[in-house]
């Protein structure tokens, strides 16, 4: 054998492939992220039932931001509820918040476009304004760990195949938990 | 034409849902270079519908009222990054620049008349973001907002390109705008 492709094969062998093993493509609109830690998300449900995401570690959240006057999420909450659907997973939680709406005005919007979805409730709009989004709708997808990992960036297509893929992906990369949620 | 229509459609949407029933004026636009950009002006009548329907107070809406609402939807179809930064945008008339009332005023008018957290945090999500770094894709939409006037004018927004801004600058002019009044019945 060539000794220099003798030589080649072996850096191979000893390197390991150069590019990262089973990594998803990220859909459109979505961005990597540092990984900062996420800010206090501490709401009660439209049903007054409190949350802490610091009690989410260990699977992934995905983070919503919405109110129910902007368009683009109308237009994406049905698509968020086939998402949630389709996936039928425990591994990762839905956690939908909306931002400074009151009770009445929520709870008139989901019933036409989302009516399994129970969100939390920002009345004064401090958490979202914590969160820092880069606009209404906002979606982060918290890690195992607690950390911002992705953000999408407006109101994307969640129930078709390149973000269920990814949403596979990430929920493949994480413990069973024993309760799933769509708040 | 044809493909713009849905975009168009989903801006205003956006941005007042109360809209829906006022009559239509043009909605000129503009797109080069991977920029996409409308911008639609927005009378009285109608920004005081969509912030009432929000529950806000009637002295907020009073102070809304005095003003000239310019909503802008910006879109970066390109491939890299697009600076929206509004301290490059300037609205010009025949005397001189028209001077937008940022988010510093209204956070002093809200002070003043104890505006509720929550109606101040809604206002600030219907307005354009000061700066933001819209990546390959990224759409925003919001208001900016002038004080009333009589004078036609133009707006010409600069904008930078590239992660470190040194891409190149797009410029979009939107020529002989006039503030939005609200219909009077016959």
């Amino acid at each position: 054998m060539n000794p220099r492709l003798f030589l080649l094969l072996c850096c191979l062998v000893l390197t390991g492939p150069a590019w990262p093993v089973d990594t998803p493509s990220l859909p459109p609109g979505v961005m990597a992220v540092e990984g900062t830690p996420a800010p206090t998300l501490r709401l009660n449900s439209l049903n007054g039932e409190p949350y802490d995401l610091a009690g989410s570690r260990g699977h992934w959240v995905f983070v919503h931001f919405w109110a129910s006057w902007c368009g683009p999420c109308k237009r994406e909450m049905p698509a968020i509820q086939r998402m949630i659907n389709r996936l039928h997973t425990r591994r990762i939680e839905f956690v939908m918040v909306n931002t400074a709406e009151t009770e009445d005005e929520v709870f008139t919007f989901l019933a036409t476009v989302a009516p399994d979805v129970t969100p939390l409730m920002d009345t004064q709009g401090l958490t979202t304004e914590r969160w820092q989004p880069r606009g209404l709708p906002a979606t982060f997808l918290v890690d195992p760990q607690g950390r911002i990992r992705y953000q999408a960036l407006g109101g994307r297509e969640w129930d078709t195949p390149p973000y269920l893929d990814f949403l596979r992906h990430l929920a493949s990369d994480t413990a069973p938990q024993s309760s799933q949620s769509s708040r | 034409m044809l493909y713009r229509l849905p975009l168009l459609l989903a801006g205003l949407l956006w941005a007042v849902p109360a809209l829906t029933c006022a009559a239509t004026p043009p909605t000129p636009s503009v797109e080069d270079e991977g920029l996409y950009m409308f911008v639609r002006l927005n009378s009285p009548d109608q920004m005081a519908a969509f912030y009432e329907a929000r529950g806000f107070p009637l002295n907020a809406i009073e102070r809304l009222r005095r003003t000239c609402f310019v909503m802008a939807h910006v879109e970066n179809r390109g491939a890299k990054i697009i600076w929206l930064e509004l301290k490059n945008w300037h609205f010009l008339t025949r005397q001189g620049e028209v001077r937008r009332l940022d988010r510093d005023y209204w956070d002093g008018v809200w002070n003043k008349i104890g505006l509720p957290q929550a109606s101040r945090s809604t206002f600030g999500w219907t307005q354009l973001p000061e700066e933001r770094d819209l990546q390959p894709g990224e759409p925003v939409g919001g208001n900016v907002i002038l004080p009333a006037t009589e004078e036609p004018f133009t707006l010409q927004a600069d904008f930078l390109t590239g992660k470190d801004r040194r891409g190149g600058m797009i410029r979009a002019r939107f020529e002989n705008l006039r503030c939005a009044k609200d219909q009077v019945a016959p």
